[in-house]
């Protein structure tokens, strides 16, 4: 059978239909996007690029700027003050994080259960979050002060004062910590408490049938069908508390000595206080790498412990 | 998306001190431009009172910032700029103000970006931090006839920097013992009197201690335990060079004497570092829980009508050097951005002036930088022994001069302080630290 090699060749008309709806998609996706990319750019980009460019800078608030390279680095690994700064950060994450994780998600294991006033406790939980952090610092501080609740309580249950627990530096970063629980774990509380709702309940009753007791059941069922949820809450919560500010800025100003001062009062009081602009910058910049590399080893960690299926 | 979230986070500070700069470069500031303003010649007469050299042609919208703790502050200053407005009809000022806390990170901000506002409220304790953003004053100040004999002299100086006037005073005074005359009644303890000694004080406070009152109470800031410092030893800040001696021997030996003193159980704990800390030991006072306390004469009509108790006043007791006090105040410079400097200079010196100074005094506002509008403040406070007081301590005072650091070096100063005050650390620990950390 011959081929007829003359034949015109089939027509090609869907192809730039194609093509124009491509670009129809594309257009409407950068005006959708638009708005966010240029708010990406001026308040996420832009500062990112210029802060990492003014640490290489001597920027004073007022006067000339100087080039100095890592001056600013050098200086801040350098500085014993910078060094406690960073370790009184990490002491405050290492205590504050698992806290949060435990007390809340077992306050929303206990209320996962139909029990009684089961919503009344949800919004209770999560009033502390709602409120604003300066009246709960007012708060804090009066529970913390010597004639205050706790000195009180101490006085008339012991008989004995209570530690002035803002001015000692052995108990200011625990008081720190004892508050952020307490104004942190609601978030992560409704979090768990909406992913537990979410475990089936025939892997339950199959668990119970098994002869699984309750603690059984949540450490083998519940906890694992959870571990998205904990995975999303942990890294949130090691983010923010890295980034802990208002509350040593509210009820210490970082003392007694240097005792609560964390990295963000440290760029906060170096850059707007003091005025070294460019040792702020750098300092935040520290901060961004050491979050950035925390985080990083989250993600790569989670695919050994967290059930997606 | 988390990374996302992630560098939102890290930067946030940053951007939001864009922003802040931003907002503080458009923070209002109305000046008019150098071809609308309309200064008088530079042969204009010298008078013997600045609201006699007011010109007529002064043109200028002006930003006025100050720090202000609400409305009833705000209405202050607003009587205080109606009166400059009345003097120049063509000035037009505007009042901003930032609490007192935020100031100083707001007004660094302004200075630091275009649109500065031309007339700044100045601290003499922070004002070398600043100097360099403001327009000497010394020409000014010959080109309209005032006279810096008008003003009390430690005040005045404590203006300058490296020689130069920079700020203009509305206000100042040497601190004071603040006490309540009913519980030294109570007490029947004799109540104190200019000349009264360390050892008066010591008696007094002690014997004030007793049922979970105290006799004293004190605050880890620096007017506290600078004052007691410069009262126990005669040591101060800077040495002769202005160069910071905090660990010096005499400035190490005062400075344990105080902390001795306050540790010795005639002074309430001090609980927490910085201004929260003068918040207590204000509120302590003002309660009743302790007798007494050192402040400025700024606090006179504010205390009197908080409290209610009778209130007295006397100066700070005479350590073993006699009677030494400091004096600190307030006034008002012009940003070195301001382009009509001319009108705000003339626009300072209404404000400064009598009328407004009287106003204010009126109100019981600020102690008069000039002696002569004493005599309307000293009315409006009707406090038994207030001219005494401040007489005396007027004239045993020293200017208050600190680093250009003074705000990094203070603030390291009151929350390593508080770890003496706590016996957390040894007061010469605290000044080896403060000498030696001071500016990172």
């Amino acid at each position: 059978m011959a081929i007829d090699t003359t034949a015109p060749p089939p027509k090609l008309s869907p192809a730039p239909r194609v093509s124009k709806r491509l670009r129809d998609d594309r257009r409407h996706a950068l005006i959708f996007l638009g708005p966010s990319l240029i708010g990406l750019a001026v308040f996420t980009l832009f500062p990112t690029v210029m802060a990492l460019v003014m640490s290489l800078f001597d920027w004073p608030v007022f006067g000339n700027r100087t080039f100095i390279g890592l001056d600013n680095y050098a200086r801040l690994l350098g500085s014993p003050v910078f060094r406690q700064v960073v370790l009184n950060t990490c002491l405050f994450v290492v205590l504050y994080v698992p806290l949060n994780l435990i007390v809340s998600l077992g306050l929303a294991a206990w209320v996962s259960p139909k029990i009684k006033g089961r919503s009344a406790f949800r919004i209770l939980f999560f009033i502390p979050v709602m409120a604003p952090i300066v009246a709960n610092a007012v708060v804090w501080r009066f529970i913390y002060q010597p004639g205050g609740l706790l000195d009180s309580l101490s006085q008339s249950v012991l008989g004995s004062p209570a530690p002035s627990f803002l001015a000692s530096s052995a108990t200011a970063m625990l008081a720190i910590v004892a508050m952020s629980v307490w104004q942190g774990f609601g978030y992560n509380f409704l979090v768990f408490s909406t992913a537990i709702d979410q475990v089936p309940q025939e892997q339950l009753e199959a668990a119970a049938i098994d002869g699984a007791s309750g603690l059984e059941r949540f450490r083998h069922v519940t906890l694992p069908m959870i571990t998205p949820s904990i995975f999303f809450a942990t890294t949130l919560t090691l983010i923010t508390s890295f980034q802990v500010f208002a509350q040593p800025f509210l009820l210490t100003k970082g003392g007694p000595g240097n005792a609560t001062a964390t990295l963000v009062l440290f760029v906060y009081n170096e850059g707007w206080r003091f005025l070294h602009m460019g040792l702020a910058a750098a300092a935040g910049w520290v901060l961004f790498v050491i979050i950035m590399a925390i985080t990083a080893i989250q993600f790569r960690g989670q695919k050994r412990w967290v059930h997606y299926d | 998306m988390r990374l996302l979230d992630l560098r939102n986070g890290v930067v946030a500070i940053i951007a939001a001190g864009l922003l802040v700069s931003g907002c503080g470069a458009s923070g209002g500031t109305s000046a008019a431009s150098p071809a609308e303003a309309s200064v008088p010649p530079a042969s204009a007469p010298t008078a013997a009172t600045p609201e006699a050299s007011a010109p007529e042609a002064v043109s200028a919208d002006l930003t006025f910032q100050f720090w202000i703790g609400g409305d009833a502050d705000k209405a202050a200053w607003e009587t205080v700029t109606a009166v400059a407005m009345a003097d120049h009809p063509g000035l037009k000022i505007t009042v901003q103000g930032t609490p007192w806390p935020d100031y100083w990170s707001k007004i660094g901000n302004q200075l630091s970006n275009a649109g500065a506002p031309c007339i700044v409220g100045m601290q003499s304790l922070r004002l070398a931090a600043y100097a360099d953003q403001l327009v000497p004053m010394d020409e000014l100040m010959t080109k309209y006839g005032v006279n810096a004999a008008d003003f009390d002299k430690s005040i005045f100086d404590s203006m300058k920097h490296d020689g130069k006037l920079v700020a203009l005073p509305y206000d100042f005074g040497p601190l004071i013992v603040y006490y309540n005359r009913d519980a030294f009644k109570k007490a029947s303890i004799a109540e104190p009197k200019p000349g009264w000694t360390l050892d008066d004080f010591t008696k007094a406070a002690t014997k004030l201690t007793s049922g979970g009152k105290f006799g004293f109470t004190t605050a880890s800031i620096d007017q506290e335990y600078l004052s007691w410092v410069l009262d126990l030893s005669g040591a101060e800040v800077l040495d002769a060079a202005g160069k910071l001696a905090v660990s010096s021997p005499a400035f190490v030996d005062g400075y344990k004497k105080y902390v001795d003193l306050m540790r010795s159980g005639i002074a309430s704990p001090v609980t927490v570092a910085g201004y929260d800390g003068y918040v207590n030991m204000l509120g302590e006072w003002q309660s009743g829980t302790a007798a007494m306390y050192v402040d400025g004469p700024w606090m006179v009509i504010s205390n009197r009508d908080a409290v209610k108790f009778d209130m007295g006043m006397a100066p700070m007791p005479a350590g073993a050097g006699g009677s030494k006090h400091y004096t600190a105040g307030s006034g008002f410079g012009i940003s070195k951005q301001c382009p009509t400097p001319d009108a705000a200079f003339q626009a300072i010196v209404s404000m400064t002036g009598d009328k407004a100074l009287t106003g204010l005094a009126s109100v019981g506002r600020a102690y008069p930088a000039r002696p002569a509008d004493a005599e309307a403040w000293y009315g409006a406070a009707k406090i038994e022994g207030a001219r005494e007081t401040l007489d005396y301590a007027t004239s045993h005072s020293v200017p208050w001069l600190t680093p250009p650091n003074w705000v990094q070096m203070a603030d390291l100063f009151d929350r390593t302080g508080l770890q003496a005050l706590t016996g957390e650390l040894k007061p010469e620990e605290v000044l080896q630290t403060v000498q030696d950390q001071g500016g990172l």
